[in-house]
């Protein structure tokens, strides 16, 4: 018995973070994280914005994949549409004053995307598994391929993309990194205490049931239909919130920037970071964009700045990306979180016993 | 409460009911017998809405279900149990039993975002009304908050009792609720199963191998075999009938 | 009218591709219940082998001249005095060819055999039993592992590959319209047509494929009954690697090679899934009707219109029939 975790009264002992090192641990990122754009440089602030980003993407699909087993290999799609959405709608009501606009644009996105997701999530209905996947993968080149097409490129710009506007809420204008990363990050983290609490309800739960057993959730009374529809929901106004700040954030958006690779890069984060954990798409997204990042430093380094070499960097950065997803998958299925769950069990035993 | 009438069901080209018809009576226990393959299951399959019969009615409380879904069926007060447990593997024991009130609570979405507020008030009601109606009546206190994984074959069985009662159901079904038990572990739920009658007045709809449990604690018993209902009484009658003696001497021979 | 004939050829012989391509996709799923995600990059390194022993070898200078082009004296003698566009000039200019046509598919075959042997043993194995959904993914890993992998390898632009056959054009009247063919893209409908029949036979028919279809019914059962499972495994992956390869050089004949070779496998892949996964007949029709719905949509709609073609028709499929045309649906015992 350890003495330490004895609890008082229910409410006490439904709480999240139950323990020191818990507490420790969040608030102490909570704190780097509000010093970060204080002492980080530009470079530094560009991969905290863009971490930011995936990140909210990710905790999208781990809603329907991690959470309600649903897999799909398509969300890169979801983020596109946020992307554009927030482009289209920014043109269509460019008269309204520009300090309210990011707050009609941003919802507006995604609720686009949470309504294009609830159309794809309907094959979820009648199938399972990999014919989802596929499924999902269709419909995300279908998505991608009609963003490309002359027909809609007065909107989207067609395959030369599209130049997008600045955020600009009731007056400030958010036109550097640094003033991006506040509105990132606030919303990643207002997105990512979401969807923990979402888990800590009737809602949550009927997801992991559906995942973990769906003909027993039934029994229980948990609507397929609704709760199935309800995930891709969520997890595409996610992918769309991701996409709106996307389009803020960089000054040109191309439709190439939302296809496979990024649905596969979503996907590869959660894995790698741990499904169906509150943590496991922050400690993914970590991994995912800094370990390419480190092999272009250390191909650099290598081989001197030389042009003719550079040329490697694409493709290794592609094989260890992929070795990286497939080195989890082999070695453990469970993601980072597993290994910190050990470290953080084993520390809050301390001194008492190991593992 | 809960009746079947002439219920026929089939798989291809196997004939799993025949044209079944029973009622099991508000606040009784009834029993569902018969050889293995007989069709007890198909059977519950179909009062639970996953398979749906080839002909036939299904009636709860005088209202035709036929044609509903499992999770409406769950939410007019319907909770079962598996032959094979179905327990959500991925959860701890605690969060198992709270699904069983998924029904009962009314937090939408956007509340579940939130959480602090109604949906947190909601939660710490269900945890309370679980605590005191359901775990403690179990005896299931000391492993709230084991996984699933760890417990031992017969602790799962009363785990998915359990995760059945925080539905607070009307009609209970379940589906060899001791099979693979020790004498002990059998008592323990035979003794339980009792209790749930009595004190919440469930209809229940049993089906068991174990001959002295299902005449001790049925007051009505239907005989099932190769999909045909060949006798339904009380224990005693059933037990004297000789199609039925017939039936499980022809399935022991 | 003989303008919808020219495309419903055209698409006729596109569909025996795909299927030639499907039947990779299948043959891994029935033995070990996996989707292989990634089998377009198979796909893609048979082409560039085929590159690299139709192209690359034969033009180093250690390698013999016959090699590069084969010209005994008679040729040279039939060759004189016929003009550009003979079709026995055609015939004659790939006969130079075959030894390295040859050269090429046999190295592409066997080099993507080994490719197919070496991921199997190495990434699946180690996880049979365990997670049908992990190995699916390790096959999601697979296509950024090849895609770099190929880009590393061959990073030489690639030229023109040899056709197969000869590639003398074909033309024809029907209903008063002109129809042409290429006699190239023919004789590799003919070969697709062939090795897809051949491999249903084999699993039909042979003892093996018995094997294999007993495995897809229930490995553990297969197991018992003395079946190797892992022999099943690794013989599905050689199988689909090597009827791959042989996909990947008439592709890289047709439309020359490149990376977006990988793309082409997403589309059997919603193929394989309109036509039911596990059922050689229904992706067999699948193939066929996404192969001539394509040919009309470029015909009605253009080229571009063309490429989403298989994703719609998948869509559409598994709305009205979950499990594909002639997919079994899988009835789960509570
Ligand atoms: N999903 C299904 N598909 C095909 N056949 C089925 C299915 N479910 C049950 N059956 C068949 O229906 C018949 C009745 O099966 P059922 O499971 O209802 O028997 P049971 O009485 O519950 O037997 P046991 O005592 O062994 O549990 C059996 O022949 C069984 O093989
Ligand atoms: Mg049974």
């Amino acid at each position: 018995m350890i003495n330490g975790n004895l609890k008082a009264d229910y409410g006490a002992d439904e709480r999240v973070l139950n323990n020191r090192n818990k507490q420790l641990f969040v608030y102490g990122s909570m704190l780097l994280l509000a010093i970060f754009p204080f002492v980080a440089g530009d470079y530094a602030m560009l991969m905290a914005c863009k971490m930011g980003i995936l990140l909210i993407a990710v905790v999208g699909v781990n809603v329907l994949t991690g959470y309600t087993g649903l897999v799909s290999l398509g969300h890169g799609a979801f983020v596109a549409i946020g992307a554009y959405a927030t482009v289209v709608f920014s043109n269509l009501f460019s008269g309204l004053p520009e300090g309210i606009l990011p707050l009609i644009v941003i919802p507006l996105a995604v609720i686009v995307s949470a309504l294009v997701g609830i159309i794809v999530g309907l094959p979820s209905l009648r199938v399972k598994g990999l014919y989802l996947a596929v499924a999902t993968l269709a419909a995300s080149f279908i998505v991608t391929f009609l963003i490309e097409q002359d027909l809609f490129a007065p909107w989207t710009g067609g395959v030369n993309g599209i130049n997008t506007p600045t955020a600009n809420l009731l007056g400030w204008e958010l036109d550097t990194k640094r003033e991006m990363y506040v509105l990132i990050t606030v919303l990643a983290l207002t997105t990512l205490l979401a969807a923990q609490n979402l888990f800590r309800t009737r809602v949550g739960r009927a997801f992991i049931a559906i995942r973990d057993r769906d003909y027993s959730a039934e029994i229980l009374g948990i609507s397929l239909l609704r709760y199935k529809l309800m995930s891709f929901a969520i997890s595409a106004a996610y992918c769309g919130l991701s996409g709106a700040l996307f389009a803020y954030f960089y000054a040109r958006i191309l439709p190439e920037q939302f296809e496979l690779d990024l649905s596969l890069e979503l996907v590869a984060a959660l894995i790698v970071g741990g499904m169906g954990r509150t943590m496991g798409p922050v400690f993914g997204v970590f991994i995912v964009m800094m370990v390419p990042e480190l092999i272009k430093i250390a191909m650099g380094a290598a081989t001197g700045g030389s042009l003719e070499l550079a040329r490697y960097t694409g493709p290794v950065q592609e094989i260890v990306f992929g070795l990286l997803l497939v080195t989890f998958l082999l070695k453990e299925p469970l993601g980072i979180n597993q290994i910190t769950d050990r470290i953080l069990r084993s520390a809050n035993r301390w001194p008492f016993a190991r593992g | 409460m809960l009746s079947v009438s002439d219920l026929h069901l089939s798989f291809g080209g196997i004939k799993a009911l025949q044209g079944v018809n029973f009622e099991a009576k508000e606040g009784e226990i009834t029993g569902v017998i018969g050889p293995n393959g007989a069709g007890k299951t198909s059977l519950f399959n179909a009062i639970s809405g996953f398979y749906a019969p080839d002909k036939g009615t299904v009636r709860f409380d005088g209202q035709d279900i036929t044609d509903i879904t499992p999770d409406k069926r769950a939410s007019l007060g319907m909770a079962r149990t598996f032959q094979n447990i179905a327990l959500f593997r991925g959860m701890t024991v605690l969060d198992n039993i709270k699904l069983g009130g998924h029904t009962r609570l009314k937090t939408g979405m956007f509340s579940a975002f939130k959480y602090f507020g109604s949906a947190r008030r909601e939660e710490l009601e269900l945890r309370r009304d679980i605590e005191e109606r359901v775990i403690d009546f179990l005896e299931i206190d000391h492993i709230r908050k084991y996984p699933i994984t760890m417990l031992s074959y017969g602790l799962q069985k009363r785990v998915e009792l359990a995760r059945a009662l925080a539905m607070r159901p009307r009609v209970l079904l379940l589906d060899e609720p001791v099979a693979g038990m020790n004498r002990e572990e059998t008592a323990d739920m035979a003794r339980f199963i009792l209790d749930v009658q009595e004190q919440f007045g469930t209809t229940i709809l049993l089906v068991e191998h174990d001959m002295h449990m299902v005449m001790d604690i049925c007051s009505h018993i239907v005989v099932l075999n190769f999909g045909q209902q060949i006798a339904s009484g009380t224990p005693a009658e059933v037990s004297k009938n000789p199609a039925v003696i017939e039936a499980y001497l022809g399935a022991a021979a | 009218m003989g303008q919808f004939i020219q495309f419903a050829i055209n698409g006729l012989m596109s569909g025996a591709i795909y299927a030639l391509i499907a039947v990779g996709i299948v043959s891994v799923f029935k033995a070990t219940k996996v989707v292989n995600f990634a089998h377009g990059y198979l796909i893609m390194f048979g082409a560039y082998f085929y590159f690299t022993f139709a192209v690359i070898i034969p033009g180093q200078e250690w390698a013999p001249a016959w090699l590069a082009s084969w010209q005994p004296g008679w040729m040279v003698e039939m060759r004189q005095g016929l003009n550009m566009f003979s079709p026995l000039g055609a015939v004659l200019d790939w006969a130079a060819n075959v030894p390295r046509i040859i050269f090429g598919l046999i190295g592409a075959v066997l080099c993507n055999a080994l490719l197919g042997m070496l991921i199997e043993r190495s990434l699946m194995r180690p996880l049979m039993g365990q997670s049908v959904f992990a190995m699916i993914m390790v096959t999601v890993g697979l296509i950024s592992i090849l895609s770099g992998a190929a880009s590393l390898i061959w990073t030489a632009d690639a030229a023109f590959v040899p056709h197969i056959a000869p590639n003398t054009p074909i033309r024809f009247e029907v209903f008063g319209t002109m129809v042409f063919l290429f006699g190239a893209d023919i004789v590799n409908m003919i070969i697709a047509l062939l090795i897809f029949g051949g491999i249903v036979a084999m699993v039909k028919f042979t003892k093996s494929g018995v094997a294999i279809r007993a495995t897809a019914e229930d490995q553990s059962t297969a197991y018992s009954m003395g079946i190797s499972v892992p022999k099943i495994f690794s013989r599905a992956w050689i199988l689909a690697s090597a009827t791959g390869a042989v996909a990947g050089a008439i592709l890289a004949t047709r439309n020359g090679i490149s990376p977006s070779l990988g793309l082409f496998g997403f589309s059997v892949l919603a193929i394989v899934l309109m036509g039911g996964l596990d059922s050689y007949v229904g992706c067999f029709i699948a193939a066929m009707s996404v192969g001539v719905l394509e040919a009309m949509t470029q015909w009605k709609l253009g080229g571009e219109w063309a490429e989403i073609v298989p994703y719609v028709a998948v869509l559409v499929v598994i709305i009205f029939r979950p499990h594909g045309l002639m997919g079994q649906k899988e009835v789960e015992r509570i």
